[in-house]
Formats: C-alpha cells, sequence, structure tokens
C-alpha cells in the first residue's frame, strides 16, 4: 500500500512537469494538440494525488504505525473525525492536502473551460502546474508522508491535543480552499499577461473563484478565532501571531481586489492595479505557507526551523521575479481607459479603501518581519508584540469602517452637493446621535465610542439602500413590500449581497471593539465554598470532580453561576490531561449570551491544600463576532450566486474574444 | 491632469498615516528579542531592559506555590548548563513543564534575575514534530 502512495506522487510530480512543458510548448508553437495532451496530464496528476492521499488516509485510519507520519500523529485510541483530521495535522501530510486541494481545483477549471478560453488555458495549465510540481517536489524530496521507521512503532504519538477539537477539523481545510483557491485568479493573470489578453474575459472567468477564496479565507480565519477563543483558554481569540498574520494579510489584499475589481468592470479603470492585487494575493499565500513551516519568525505555533524555509523563499522569489518581468513587459495593455473625475466619487472611495486595506496588509507584513530584518540591519533582533498592531491597525481599521458606509452609497464619477445631502445627512446625523449618546452614558473609552458610531452611520446607510430599493420597486412593479424586498436582492445580488457582507463587517467591527474595550479580568485562587465576584456575576465554586478515560484523565470544577444574584446556572471549566502525549490541556467554561460571555478557566488544582485557581473573564459582545463572521459568510453565499445576466455577460465577452481568436488563427 | 494631482493628494494621506503609524508603533512597542544565549553572552548591556527571551525550563528547578500563584523556575540554555532565574506570577501555560521551549517577557533585572510578565510555551504545532519524531530531514 505505502509503496503505491510512493509511486503516485512520483508519477504525479513527473506529470506535472510533463503537463508544465507541454502546455507552454503547445500555446507557444500553437499546436491545440498539445494543449489537450497537457490538460489530460493535469487530470491525470489529479488521479494520482488523491491515490497518494488515500494511501496516507488508509495508513492512518488502519492506524499503520510503520509510517513514521501515522507514528507522529495519531495513536490507536484517536477517533475516527480526528484520524481523517491528523491527514493535515502534521507536515507532510498538510502539503500533500494542499496539492490534493489545488489539482481538484485544477480539474474543475479544465473541465469548466474545455470549451473556452482556448487561448488562456495552456498558460492556465502550466501555471497551476508549476505550483503543484512545486509542492510535489517537496512531497518526493524533502518531507515525505511515507517515510517508514526503522522498527514500526508499537503505538503512535497522537495528535496534538490542542488540534483534537472540532472547530480545527475545519478550521485548516477551509483556509486551506481559501489559500489554493487564489491560485486560480494567479493563473489567469498569469496567462492573461503572457497572451496580452488583458480585456474582460479574465476576471469575468475567475470572478467566481475570487469570491470562492475569499469565503473560505472568511470562514478560515473565523474558524481559526473562534478556535483560539475555545481551546487556547486566554480569554481572546486574535493574538496577532505571525500564523495569525499569514491568513489575514492574503484576506486583505483578496479583499482589496474584490473591490477595486467592480471598478475595471464598470470603468475600464485601474487594471494595473488589479493585476498587482491578484499577483500579491498569490504571493502573500505562498508567503503565509512559508511562515507557517519555517520558523523563521517566532510563533506560538512553531518556534523550530523545519527546514522547508529556504525552498519556499526560492519559489516565492522566482514566482516575483516571474510576475515582476512580466508585468513591466505588459506595462503598455494595463493602462486604463479613464481617470477619476473627483474625490467625492466611488472610484475614488474604492481606491482609497483600496489603499487603507493594503496599508493594513502591509503594517501586518511590517510588524511580522520586523525581527528578521532588523537582525538583517543591525544584528539584533527587535520584535513588536499585540500592541504594535492593536495601535497601527486600529485607526486604519475605523477608516476603513467609515468608508464601508460610504464607498457603496456615493454617486459614480462625481457626487454632487444635493446627493450627497441626500444619501449621507441622515446616517451622519445617525452616527452622531449614537456617540453623543453612549458618550453621555459614561463610555471614555474612546475607540469604541467612535467605532460604535461609525457601526450606526454605516448601518443606517445600508439600511436606507434597501428601504429605497424596496420602495422603488413597490412604486415601479405593485409588489408587496417583501415580495418587492426578496426581488430587489435576487435581482441585484451582487449589490445587495455585498451590503449583506457589511453588515457582517459592521458586527465584527462591534464584536471586536467592545470585548476588548470593556473586557473584564479576573483570577482568583479558592477553597471550596468560596464565592467570586466579578462584574454583574456571582460565582460559587460547589465542588471538584475527577473522570478518567483511556485516552485523558479529567477536572471539573462546579460553578454555580449567578447574574444579578439570581441563579443562571453551573458551569464546569475543565482541564484534562492527555496520556499519550503527557499534556494537560484547558477546556473552558462558557455561558454564552447576545450580550455578554461568561468566559472560565480551571487554572490549576492542588490536591494538597484543596485550593484551585480559576480565571474570569467577562467579554461584552463577543458573540456578534462569530454571528457577523456568519453573515459575512451568508453575505458571500448571495453574492456568488449566479444570475442569469452574469451568466450572459460573460458569455458576450467569451464570444467577441474567441471570434477574435480564430480571425488570428486564420 | 489638475484632477489626477488631487486624487494624489488623498493617496499620499493614507500612504503617510500608514507610515507614520507604522514608524511610531515600532518605537513604542518593539522589545528586543534574545536567546538566552544572547543574554547570558551580554549581561551587562541589557540589564534593566524589557526584553523578551527564548530558552528552555531547566531540569529540576521548578517551584511552584499554587496558593499565591508564584512561579519560580531557571531559565536555562539549550545545553541545560546555564541560565538565569525567573520569577512569575500567574497560572501555568498548559504546555509547561521542565525542559520545554519557553519564552518570556519582561524585565532583566541587574541583580541578574529575571521578573516576566508573560510566559509563553512553544506550543508544537502541527507542523512541527515534537521530540524529534523528525519532519525536518536535511
Amino acid at each position: 500500500m505505502v509503496d503505491l502512495g510512493l509511486l503516485a506522487l512520483r508519477l504525479a510530480f513527473v506529470g506535472g512537469l510533463y503537463a508544465v512543458l507541454t502546455a507552454v510548448y503547445g500555446a507557444w508553437a500553437r499546436r491545440p494538440a498539445y494543449a489537450r495532451s497537457a490538460r489530460h496530464a493535469a487530470y491525470a496528476v489529479h488521479a494520482l494525488v488523491a491515490v497518494a492521499a488515500a494511501v496516507l488516509w488508509h495508513a492512518l485510519l488502519t492506524a499503520n504505525f510503520s509510517l513514521e507520519y501515522v507514528a507522529s500523529y495519531a495513536s490507536s485510541t484517536l477517533s475516527l473525525p480526528y484520524r481523517i483530521a491528523a491527514l493535515w495535522g502534521g507536515q507532510a501530510g498538510s502539503l500533500l492536502f494542499w496539492v490534493l486541494i489545488l489539482t481538484t481545483m485544477s480539474t474543475v477549471v479544465h473541465l469548466q473551460n474545455r470549451d473556452r478560453n482556448a487561448a488562456l488555458m495552456p498558460y492556465v495549465t502550466a501555471t497551476l502546474m508549476t505550483i503543484a510540481v512545486f509542492f510535489l517536489a517537496l512531497l518526493v524530496f524533502v518531507t515525505s508522508p511515507f517515510e517508514r521507521l526503522p522498527v514500526p512503532a508499537a503505538e503512535g504519538a497522537d495528535l496534538n491535543p490542542l488540534l483534537q477539537n472540532y472547530w480545527m477539523l475545519i478550521h485548516p481545510p477551509s483556509l486551506y480552499l481559501g489559500y489554493v483557491g487564489c491560485s486560480v485568479p494567479f493563473a489567469f493573470a498569469i496567462a492573461a499577461l503572457v497572451t496580452g489578453r488583458l480585456g474582460d474575459v479574465w476576471i469575468r472567468t475567475t470572478r467566481r473563484w475570487t469570491l470562492f477564496a475569499w469565503f473560505f479565507l472568511t470562514l478560515g480565519n473565523m474558524l481559526g478565532a473562534r478556535w483560539a477563543y475555545e481551546e487556547l483558554g486566554w480569554g481572546g481569540y486574535w493574538a496577532w501571531d505571525p500564523v495569525e498574520n499569514a491568513a489575514f494579510m492574503p484576506w486583505l489584499s483578496c479583499t482589496a481586489f474584490l473591490h477595486s475589481v467592480m471598478i475595471q468592470e464598470k470603468k475600464n479603470m485601474l487594471k494595473m492595479w488589479n493585476m498587482v492585487l491578484v499577483l500579491l494575493t498569490f504571493c502573500l499565500t505562498i508567503f503565509g505557507t512559508f511562515l507557517t513551516r519555517s520558523g523563521v519568525v517566532s510563533s506560538v505555533h512553531s518556534f523550530t526551523q523545519s527546514g522547508l524555509g529556504p525552498f519556499f523563499v526560492a519559489f516565492l522569489l522566482g514566482v516575483i521575479v516571474v510576475v515582476s518581468g512580466l508585468v513591466i513587459w505588459r506595462r503598455p495593455l494595463l493602462r486604463g481607459e479613464n481617470e477619476i473625475d473627483s474625490f467625492l466619487s466611488r472610484e475614488a472611495s474604492f481606491l482609497f479603501n483600496n489603499l487603507l486595506l493594503v496599508g493594513i496588509a502591509f503594517a501586518t507584513f511590517w510588524g511580522t518581519i520586523f525581527p528578521v530584518i532588523s537582525e538583517a540591519v543591525r544584528g539584533i533582533k527587535i520584535t513588536v508584540g499585540p500592541p504594535f498592531f492593536n495601535k497601527v491597525n486600529a485607526p486604519l481599521g475605523l477608516a476603513l469602517l467609515f468608508m464601508t458606509g460610504v464607498g457603496p452609497v456615493i454617486a459614480w464619477r462625481r457626487a454632487s452637493a444635493r446627493k450627497l445631502r441626500r444619501s449621507f445627512a441622515a446616517p451622519l446625523g445617525v452616527g452622531f446621535v449614537t456617540g453623543a449618546v453612549i458618550f453621555a452614558a459614561g463610555w471614555r473609552n474612546y475607540y469604541a465610542v467612535v467605532c460604535f458610531s461609525l457601526a450606526a452611520f454605516v448601518l443606517a446607510t445600508i439600511l436606507m439602500e434597501f428601504y429605497r430599493g424596496t420602495r422603488a420597486r413597490q412604486a415601479l412593479m405593485g409588489e408587496p413590500a417583501p415580495r418587492a424586498l426578496a426581488n430587489l436582492v435576487g435581482k441585484n445580488r451582487r449589490r445587495y449581497g455585498g451590503y449583506v457582507i457589511h453588515v457582517g463587517v459592521v458586527m465584527v467591527f462591534i464584536g471586536v471593539a467592545a470585548s476588548s474595550a470593556f473586557r473584564l479580568e479576573e483570577q482568583e485562587t479558592i477553597r471550596k465554598g468560596d464565592v467570586v465576584q466579578v462584574g454583574s456575576f456571582t460565582l460559587t465554586y460547589k465542588d471538584i470532580h475527577f473522570t478518567d478515560d483511556p485516552h485523558y484523565s479529567s477536572m471539573l470544577a462546579e460553578i454555580a453561576v449567578a447574574k444579578d444574584g439570581a441563579p443562571v446556572g453551573t458551569l464546569f471549566p475543565e482541564k484534562r490531561f492527555y496520556k499519550k502525549q503527557q499534556q494537560p490541556t484547558t477546556e473552558v467554561a462558557l455561558r454564552s449570551t447576545l450580550v455578554e460571555d461568561l468566559y472560565l478557566v480551571l487554572g490549576s488544582y492542588d490536591e494538597a491544600t484543596g485550593l484551585m485557581t480559576m480565571i474570569v473573564f467577562v467579554n461584552p459582545l463577543v458573540n456578534w463576532l462569530w454571528i457577523g463572521g456568519l453573515v459575512m459568510v451568508l453575505g458571500t453565499v448571495i453574492v456568488m450566486s449566479p444570475t442569469a445576466a452574469e451568466r450572459r455577460a460573460l458569455a458576450a465577452a467569451l464570444a467577441v474574444e474567441d471570434r477574435g481568436l480564430e480571425a488570428a488563427l486564420r | 491632469m489638475e484632477r489626477n494631482r488631487r486624487f494624489i493628494v488623498g493617496a499620499s494621506i493614507i500612504v503617510a498615516a500608514v507610515a507614520y503609524l507604522v514608524y511610531t508603533g515600532i518605537r513604542e512597542t518593539s522589545v528586543y528579542y534574545l536567546t538566552i544565549d544572547e543574554l547570558l553572552s551580554r549581561r551587562e548591556a541589557v540589564a534593566g531592559e524589557g526584553l523578551r527571551v527564548a530558552g528552555r525550563v531547566g531540569t529540576k528547578s521548578v517551584q511552584w506555590n499554587p496558593a499565591t500563584l508564584d512561579l519560580k523556575f531557571r531559565l536555562a540554555n539549550f545545553e541545560d548548563s546555564d541560565g538565569v532565574p525567573v520569577a512569575y506570577t500567574g497560572v501555568l501555560p498548559d504546555m509547561f513543564a521542565e525542559g520545554r521551549d519557553v519564552i518570556v517577557e519582561g524585565t532583566y533585572a541587574r541583580d541578574g534575575s529575571f521578573h516576566a510578565r508573560t510566559l509563553l510555551t512553544a506550543c508544537p504545532s502541527k507542523y512541527e514534530a515534537e521530540a524529534g519524531a523528525g519532519v525536518a530531514k536535511e
């Protein structure tokens, strides 16, 4: 079995190389037969990688401890879902999983474009397969998932207990789908640059792929934050750790691209900028992979060198050199046909939004790699922590929130004073009133006051858009209000789906601002019967319980909770001890409402003295962060669902392109 | 051209704001990040400074008082031969144990002791093999 996996990986590597060479030669020599052969090779690579993944999965499920990978990341008592997840639980497996996703996407792209984009496709094939070959090379030559142990292990070391959490089952696949999804727009961008076909087609063809990648990047980041919140037990969800930043940066540049690409579609502007954003996003996904695997920047996720760093640096540098060369070569074709007319226009506001997003990405990037740079320049490592990122990104984030309200509503080209008043007078009023009210109520955290005022402003602009649209349909079509609203959204999915995403963004801002500005934290060492008062909560330590099973033993503190004097239930913060890895883990106890989360951590328990240390957090409004994430995801689904009009637009653009192609070939 | 110039002014303001925030942010929040060996070799120079130090928990050095949450241990170098005494108050992180890699952040006092405000433990994450389980083969 294992030999089959090894063989499949080697063949996939060779097949990938073949696909790259034949695709490029076929396009260059204008011989479609070669392009077809390259496509078939890409299918074969996909099948071979799937075989390799299946073999590794089989080894994990049957607990084949003669494999080093299985012995390192599984054990005989590990439950089925985590055995499946162990495929992406370790380095070699996660690289294999990565190629599996990439080649699956490659197959979907090839099937979708079998009869379309004949000019672009060979280069798309070549680009996707080049990326696949890079990862396959790592798997074949550097870090094989099928490495055998000299002597089969009697038992596995088990999957890290911190990863044995249901969020961990879906967070990495989601993030990988997002990361790898960025490769498809990248491949089309490269194809567009090489062929000089820099019109609408590549953008329209990849629009849904970009949204798809963004959808999973958003989801992946949210799930990661949720995992950190539930599993790490420090009361927070985001610590600006390099690995978190690695997932956040491509999200930012991808978000910027999704916005500015609208300007290109509508106004034929910002072609160069969009191209740079697509290329940048892909580079950031590779950079993110590099960060998580190289250990070049110390992180709570990985402190040591893994040896893959140099390969990623080399690949990344190669990519940067090639794409920079292509962009410079094609510069004349990337000039836009229009210029921005006014500051007060949607074009300008989208560009400012882009600059802010890229600015946040840049600040995050700089803070992340600062230790490396300072060491290279000054010979000493200087590091920045969460205070740096908060200090820099909070004002930029608030400016961005403001633009969220302005961008979608302000008029194209040039907004007149009258129109501005009509669109923004009421929302600005709502924002100011909100700010005044909460200030009068005694809030003195200025970031929070500004954030809530801006949130109210943005929500007001969005509500007004829905209200006006619905009213207009009611008047025009004579539809009743609910039907008018449904049709409004259904017929303009991009626009109103976008608004739904923005509502989610506002919720996220509210959750983040409130939970970081007004969070309570107490740490108490207590005996049975002691009472702790935190905010409006009264916590009584009733008892401690012990359980034991073959996989882990655990202790649970029984805490009676009362809010404003009235009992609201019992919570059981828990500490587990995983036997295979001899490692304790903290299982927090949560009482989660829309108003606040009560978050209890069993810090330690001393059997000799009976003293228990409990850490208590009260996180106000933090649930809105998760709900906001769900709303963003829902909005993306609305935006992604295709409409007939959009399909027609793509078909029309393709028809023009293909006619041009036929003419060129003749 | 006139229009473009005005626009460039707007864009420059954002770029300048980002640059300013990054610059002051780095100046105000950065701390030296040393390995324990670097700390040991330049004790004098960094005494009294806020530091972030990576090292290993020395064998048989952990004293932990669960009543007061006072933790004392030796932050050893990677051969476990030398180190500095660290004092920390708070709950033990899950991964804390002798021989584990940790990062402490705090002040290195002139008397050679380290007062840690934060104590981070290396999370042998999914990308890293623990105890030489050997993913990195070069």
